[in-house]
């Protein structure tokens, strides 16, 4: 029997009576909005419990919410220089709130607590003179978008009120809770079933709860409801089920298997990452989960955005901002076009990490390669470094793609090449045919020559004060230090930048912060010039994270901005305007269909944003925290892939400029395929194509 | 067009069963920093959970009033 049927078969046995109560129990929601649907009918009235009835939450203690408050108090509390844990803030709120229980209990049946009394209590307590009301609204507006972030409606119950609305019946939502109504109200107006309730009714208000029964009796009077016409609706067998009927109130109790199995998971994900690091990660995906309504079938690309991208990406720009407050870095530069992705997601989580504030000041900064490296040279020439690095794609063969790349007229810098027996035409990279030893060794004594440096200054002067002039009005010298954040993965654009500014006093530090940093050559780290790979790093020995060159490519894809790249910055009268490369040439073409086959992908990573924030900063947990999770996810999704994975995330373009288009030497340029280049029927069928790509990376690793 | 959870709580392409294959080819090549992996008794579990876990909740929410007694009796 497959497992919906078997669930079909639970539905139908749903029923199972207390009998000394005369309470219904429904064992599953389609069950219970059968029964509730014919019963509704002869009422005119429906109550309903709010909290594991109408919404349920994402954690399966709810007291879990509390701990990121706790985490802001002590934060806010350090920020005015009160120096107070928030396991301390944790433990004075339990204390207070125990207290009030007990002094209420004396004066009403039942022990119940008010949200903004012993907040106040706490935060007096820990702020002396420095409470302000303020500060009570404040802590109270992160409480409740926290809570909003782990609740979510269940979509039949939203239906079926929709449906009793329409009829003319009254909805009232009863929750025995220390938030009072007003707070809940925010709650249910989030769910967005806020439009078809008459009234929304807290213990917190009057004392008065579901669980003695007082609360039934005292809204039975307030709002001249008869009994025989009410039907309330809940999943606590007293509270919800024995107290009202015993007011002669029809009631429905709801014991939710499929939700008793969810949270059991959830417990035991969260309790496993106390323990074992590796479930960190798990967990936090696991809170992230979209839950009913919000998890609508979506395409193979959003899974993976959504589930492997956004999770490492939130992992990422989480580690950016934990880097920036530690080193005192007050301004974040995202290089375009991949820090798009990263700002868009920075905005849309850092609010929930860190709602006291204080982070650096965001800009996205237009720069490419193709860009800079004529900028580069302006004042310190074209040093062997960067001549180097235009060989290291086989599309570059000569001096004509030196010229490309850097800007260069290649006409007033032949005369130079002559000197040195060489032609615009020499081949200088090794792929290519006619290739010498001695071309290169000529062309590296170019490199020393005087006066072809003073050329390639003086032609690239006007690129240098344009780059600039750009990079002063977006305020790049306004500060000391300076993060460059970017997908990776030699660091050219920022080796680039900085050699455009390094001539100005006023150039900031530079801390470079790389999603993955391959370095495939060496990067001139130093003095104002810092670069770390975040993610992966080919200086830091992690061997999982260095899977990330199975497919390097997809990141870069997933992640580029949905615009042309830059080709350089030019002079006017104001300052510096930008000049994007054209699209309706062939790879301005195939970029546009790269883009619209991975919109979902990326799509999938903006949704995932807000809810990664959510649980990270319900959890506390940070990249590190998470490292192993991620590296399996990794591992997995990059060196163990499905055929229809590959097949699904594998880009249909990946082209640059930089690049060049030059055709290599037959069989010079002809490594192992990578697994994912390989043939859709050999991922498909050949057993151990993926362990002998992962036993060839390992060595390659090893050997490195 | 699939969810991104699946009907077993499971998350769809990263599901208990892949992580298990994974951490099995961990025990005999090195895959790199699992942060001490996921160990064979919390998979157990959380296979049992993700699996069996409806059938056992049902079992436990229709008749678990009868295991009081024997709870009570654990506990002390």
């Amino acid at each position: 029997m497959g497992r919906q049927d078997f669930r079909e078969k639970c539905v139908a046995e749903r029923e199972s009576t207390y009998q000394t109560m005369n309470v219904t129990t429904y064992y599953s929601l389609p069950a219970l909005l059968l029964a509730g649907r014919q019963k509704a009918a002869e009422k005119t009235v429906v109550s309903f419990d709010l909290f594991d009835t109408l919404l349920i939450r994402r954690i399966h203690d709810p007291d879990l919410v509390k701990l990121p408050v706790a985490r802001y108090i002590a934060r806010l509390a350090r920020s005015v220089g009160v120096a107070c844990h928030q396991h301390r803030v944790q433990e004075l709120r339990d204390t207070i709130e125990k207290r009030h229980r007990l002094e209420t209990g004396q004066r009403f049946v039942d022990q119940e607590a008010c949200y903004p009394r012993f907040m106040e209590e706490l935060l007096r307590h820990i702020f002396a003179a420095q409470y302000s009301p303020e500060l009570l609204a404040q802590v109270t507006d992160y409480e409740l978008t926290m809570e909003n972030s782990m609740l979510v409606v269940r979509d039949p119950f939203k239906v079926w009120m929709e449906e009793l609305f329409r009829q003319g019946k009254r909805l009232f939502i009863i929750s025995d809770m220390y938030l009072p109504a007003m707070h809940l109200r925010r709650l249910v107006d989030h769910a967005g079933i806020e439009p078809y309730v008459e009234a929304v009714i807290s213990s917190a208000d009057t004392f008065l709860a579901k669980a003695s029964g007082k609360a039934f009796a005292m809204i039975a009077e307030k709002y001249g409801l008869a009994p025989q016409d009410w039907l309330h609706v809940g999943d606590n067998p007293i509270s919800d089920g024995l107290r009202p009927v015993e007011m002669g109130i029809e009631a429905l109790v709801l014991s939710d298997v499929g939700e008793a199995q969810r949270k059991s998971l959830v417990k035991r994900y969260y309790n496993y990452s106390d323990g074992k690091p590796f479930w960190r990660g798990r967990v936090l995906q696991q809170l992230m989960a979209p839950l009913e309504g919000e998890d609508r079938p979506q395409s193979s690309l959003y899974r993976e955005g959504y589930t492997f991208l956004g999770t490492i990406i939130g992992l990422f720009v989480q580690e950016v901002a934990r880097h920036c407050l530690e080193k005192g870095i007050r301004k974040i530069f995202f290089l375009s076009r991949e820090g798009w992705t990263f700002k868009r997601y920075w905005e849309q989580a850092m609010p929930l990490l860190y709602p006291e504030g204080g982070l650096p000041e965001i800009e996205y900064l237009y720069v490419s390669r193709m860009a800079l490296a004529g900028a580069s040279c302006a004042y310190q020439g074209l040093t062997k470094a960067n001549a180097d690095i235009v060989f290291l794609p086989t599309g570059n063969r000569d001096f004509r793609d030196v010229c490309r790349i850097f800007a260069l007229e290649i006409d007033p810098l032949l005369p130079h090449l002559q000197r040195y027996q060489l032609e615009a035409d020499s081949a200088l990279s090794p792929a290519h045919q006619g290739y010498t030893p001695n071309n290169r060794q000529m062309f590296d004594a170019l490199l020393e020559d005087r006066s072809f440096q003073e050329e390639v200054r003086r032609q690239t002067r006007i690129a240098n004060e344009a780059a600039v002039r750009y990079f002063e009005s977006v305020g790049l010298f306004a500060h000391d230090h300076i993060a460059l954040v970017d997908i990776g993965w030699l660091g050219t654009i920022q080796r680039f930048l900085f050699e455009t500014i390094a001539h100005r006093p006023d150039c900031p530090t530079c801390h470079g912060l790389l999603f993955g940093a391959t370095r495939g050559i060496p990067y001139p780290e130093g003095g104002k010039n810092l670069l770390r790979g975040i993610v992966y790093d080919r200086y830091r020995f992690d061997f999982a994270a260095s899977v990330i060159i199975y497919a390097q490519d997809i990141f870069e894809e997933a992640c580029r901005a949905p615009h042309p790249t830059l080709n350089g910055y030019r002079l006017t009268e104001t300052g510096a305007e930008l000049e994007f490369r054209k699209v309706d040439d062939d790879i301005g073409k195939a970029e546009v269909e790269q883009d619209n086959y991975f919109a979902p992908l990326q799509q999938g990573i903006f949704d995932s944003a807000g809810r990664f924030a959510a649980a990270a900063a319900l959890l506390g947990y940070q990249l590190e925290d998470c490292r192993g999770w991620m590296n399996y996810m990794l591992v997995s999704k990059l060196a163990f892939p499905t055929a229809r994975e590959v097949a699904d995330i594998r880009h249909l373009h990946h082209l640059d400029d930089f690049h060049g288009g030059r055709k290599p030497q037959a069989g010079l340029t002809l490594g192992p395929v990578p697994l994912w280049r390989e043939r859709p029927w050999k991922l498909k069928f050949h057993p151990w194509l993926r362990l002998r790509h992962f036993l060839g990376h390992l060595r390659g690793r090893i050997n490195q | 067009m699939k969810r991104i959870v699946t009907a077993l709580y499971d998350l769809q392409g990263q599901g208990i069963f892949r992580l298990a294959r994974l951490a099995l080819l961990g025990k005999y090549l090195p895959i790199g920093n699992l942060q001490g992996g996921p160990g064979a008794r919390c998979l157990g579990v959380l296979l049992f959970l993700h699996y069996l876990g409806y059938p056992f909740y049902l079992l436990l929410a229709r008749h678990g009033h009868r295991l009081q007694a024997l709870r009570r009796r654990l506990r002390r």
